[in-house]
């Protein structure tokens, strides 16, 4: 009865009033074209999957191909609801001179778990208009050619709704866990690795046992999405519920050690200070964990995708070595993207000094957590493929696709990653910019069974290309971004 | 700092943003060793003004000159200024030591451990000193704002409410030091609303209204009877000359 009333208080004003800032900060942020173009992208991106799901389906069943995409939305969910640590965030200032309706208990007589509540709502029906709603939309375009009606094609956006509705409740109750203990927290997120871990690889659990709206798929049974509706509901209460009202102001002390680090930094200039504080952001906010954590989980994205290829295409590909590098650095525009969110560096504004040096500091600190594990990486598929001697040439594809895709996500997106992404003019000149050297050196690995002499060169020339081209990009990064300014939003133009 | 009577020049400086016009074709000029002050109501465009000064934002128009530098040049005029915002927001993740050594290292300063405890000690932050800035008072983050801004002993000075979220001891002790160095031949350049404050240390002012400079010279200057406060010729330039003066 308590948390049916946490929805039932819900303030209609304050929803919209919040659907209102979304929209607009979206807009100022990648602009009226952009906002529009992220739903047809997605748009687009479904009515191609559709459109050659029955080439997936010759290889997987159709059971396999549901569960992978309930999966898919799960993980979206949990992914975009850690919004416990908002409030904290808030109060910390770490939004920088930004502010926003979630701040409004500071000063108003409304509860931080109310606020949360409608934030949560507005949330969900952003993700549903802005990606649910154009993937069916996309699909059911692709309908009459793959011969799947359009009603199960509406029950299946429900149900995958409703799974990214249970992935964000998830993420919601263990954030604002996390926020009132840390052992309480770590608790939530063990429970759920536990249960994910008894569905695999224990397989002491069914995927449709825990995994409700999938479970529809089983047996067409409407309990399950009814189910699928309390929980999420329930999730999204409880998180609301655990929500802290207070943030205490704790004096946290550390060792100075700015100026030990900055003497022992191998480079000059106004970077190295700077790569320090950076540095000393990322541990202190706790964010060294999660950035390499992430960019470890990306390498096995690229496993993922090969195997998705060999098994779920059904496309005879020897992928190589070498093809595996070429991947490493595009996933690594996201790990890049988690290096601008951590601090507001409003007071930079006050420096003498340009967006450009605080982002090749960003870049610096990118590599020092990055390229360990891209060697390592690189290294292991050799030697588990077989292909040692393909190791080299792997290593300097990994070294210069990483080097040229994170210089170009850094001369288009600056600071602001996280956000200018969703811009369609990014979007448009990132894929011109790294789509044709990734395409060239793939085409290479392809070939070098048969004609090692052009793929060689083909790999060669279009990674050295790459690398002069990050050289080129790194010297205009000053320009490009000479009238930008540090604060929260500017797209240097 | 190339050689010039006035530290700051400005010449039919406007902007906008969008179609609000912010700043409408103001011209002033800032001497050195003067102690200036700008005065307007809220949203009359001090901060503004403030940030195109020092380089933190663009112009649309007219000849702008900080200590000797064209606002195209904004590092230079940073790397000879020092600026106090008008809202306090030093690095989250850094202690208030930390805070003050990474200002020294950007301007590369010489004898920064020397220079970070004279000013911990000035606003008395030594105790404070390996606390994050996030969790520091709004007083104590001022503070830091301040002193980050002194610590490279700018011969130019800008000051966004510098005073406010400090208590009346710290109000005075950065009064008697602004005065010194003032006297020393440094310019201050100065936005605030307590006109009681600004009263007993501008040897200057302009009053904005609307993006309109409507008032500038000497207090002496713009007083229209004797005895008359900053506080009512502040009213009176910004009602127009014959309001009424509640």
């Amino acid at each position: 009865m308590v948390k049916m009333r946490i929805f039932r208080d819900l303030n209609k004003h304050l929803l919209i009033d919040m659907i209102k800032e979304e929209w607009r900060l979206h807009r100022s942020l990648v602009g009226g074209l952009g906002s529009t173009f992220f739903p047809l992208i997605i748009f687009v991106m479904a009515a191609t999957c559709a459109l050659i799901a029955p080439l997936i389906a010759r290889n997987l069943n159709q059971t396999t191909i549901l569960l992978m995409l309930h999966a898919a939305s799960l993980f979206y969910g949990f992914y975009v609801g850690g919004f416990g640590s908002i409030g904290e965030q808030i109060m910390t200032k770490r939004l920088g001179q930004v502010n926003m309706l979630l701040q409004l208990p500071q000063i108003y007589p409304i509860s931080f778990k109310k606020v949360m509540a409608t934030f949560f709502v507005k949330d969900s029906l952003f993700y549903l208009v802005y990606t649910y709603v154009p993937m069916i939309l996309g699909i059911s375009i692709a309908a009459t050619y793959i011969g799947i009606s359009q009603f199960g094609i509406l029950r299946l956006g429900v149900t995958a709704f409703l799974a990214f509705m249970i992935g964000m409740g998830l993420s919601f109750v263990s954030s604002a866990a996390s926020s009132r203990s840390k052992l309480f927290g770590a608790l939530t997120y063990l429970i759920i690795i536990i249960i994910a871990l008894l569905v695999y690889p224990f397989n002491i659990l069914q995927p449709q046992q825990v995994l409700l709206p999938f479970a529809y798929w089983t047996d067409r049974s409407l309990i399950w999405p009814i189910l699928s509706i309390m929980l999420s509901i329930g999730l999204a209460a409880a998180g609301s519920l655990l929500i802290k009202e207070r943030y205490e102001i704790k004096q946290t002390k550390f060792n100075n050690s700015l100026l030990k680090i900055n003497e022992r930094l191998p480079v000059t200039g106004e970077i190295r200070p700077l790569v320090a504080k950076e540095w000393l952001e990322l541990s202190r906010s706790g964010n060294i964990l999660p950035a390499v954590g992430g960019y470890a989980l990306n390498l096995l994205v690229i496993v993922f995708i090969s195997w998705l290829f060999n098994y779920g295409f059904g496309i005879p590909i020897g992928f190589n070595v070498v093809f595996f590098s070429a991947f490493v650095g595009v996933l690594g525009v996201m790990t890049y993207s988690s290096l601008t969110i951590i601090e507001h560096n409003d007071y930079l504004n006050l420096m003498p000094l340009g967006v450009d040096s605080l982002i090749k500091a960003k870049l610096m600190i990118y590599f020092i957590l990055t390229s360990g594990f891209t060697v390592g990486f690189v290294i292991l598929i050799g030697l588990i493929k077989g292909e040692i001697y393909l190791i080299p040439q792997s290593l300097l594809v990994a070294a210069c696709m990483s080097i040229y895709v994170v210089a170009v996500t850094a001369y288009l997106t600056g600071l602001w990653t996280n956000t200018l992404f969703f811009g369609a003019k990014t979007i448009l000149k990132f894929a011109l910019m790294v789509i044709p050297p990734l395409i060239i050196i793939e085409i290479g690995t392809i070939i070098l069974p048969f004609n090692s002499g052009l793929a060689t060169l083909m790999i060669t020339s279009a990674s050295v290309l790459g690398l002069v081209a990050s050289g080129l990009l790194f010297m205009r990064l000053k320009k490009h971004w000479r009238n930008a300014s540090f604060s929260y939003i500017s797209n240097g133009e | 700092m190339p050689k010039t009577l006035s530290c700051i020049e400005v010449t039919q400086l406007s902007k906008s943003f969008g179609k609000i016009v912010v700043l409408n074709n103001i011209s002033l000029n800032v001497a050195k060793g003067e102690f200036f002050g700008l005065f307007g109501s809220n949203g009359a465009g001090k901060t503004t003004l403030l940030k195109i000064l020092t380089g933190q934002l663009s112009a649309d128009s007219g000849e702008v000159r900080t200590a000797g530098y064209s606002i195209s040049d904004p590092i230079s005029i940073k790397r000879s200024v020092g600026i106090v915002p008008e809202a306090e927001s030093p690095p989250t993740f850094l202690t208030a030591r930390e805070a003050l050594e990474l200002s020294c290292l950007l301007r590369d300063l010489k004898n920064v451990n020397e220079r970070v405890d004279r000013w911990l000690d000035f606003f008395d932050l030594q105790v404070k000193s390996d606390v994050l800035c996030r969790d520091l008072s709004k007083g104590q983050r001022q503070k830091l704002m301040l002193a980050s801004a002194f610590i490279h002993e700018p011969s130019l000075l800008f000051l966004d409410e510098a005073f406010i979220n400090l208590d009346p001891i710290y109000q005075r002790r950065l009064r008697e030091y602004l005065k010194k160095i003032v006297e020393e031949g440094r310019t201050i350049f100065l936005c605030t609303h307590l006109l009681e404050m600004a009263e007993k240390l501008c040897s200057r002012v302009a009053v904005i209204n609307k993006g309109n400079i409507v008032a500038q010279g000497a207090i002496d200057e713009l007083r229209s009877k004797e005895g008359e406060g900053l506080e009512e010729i502040f009213i009176r330039a910004v009602n127009g000359e014959n309001a009424h003066i509640p």
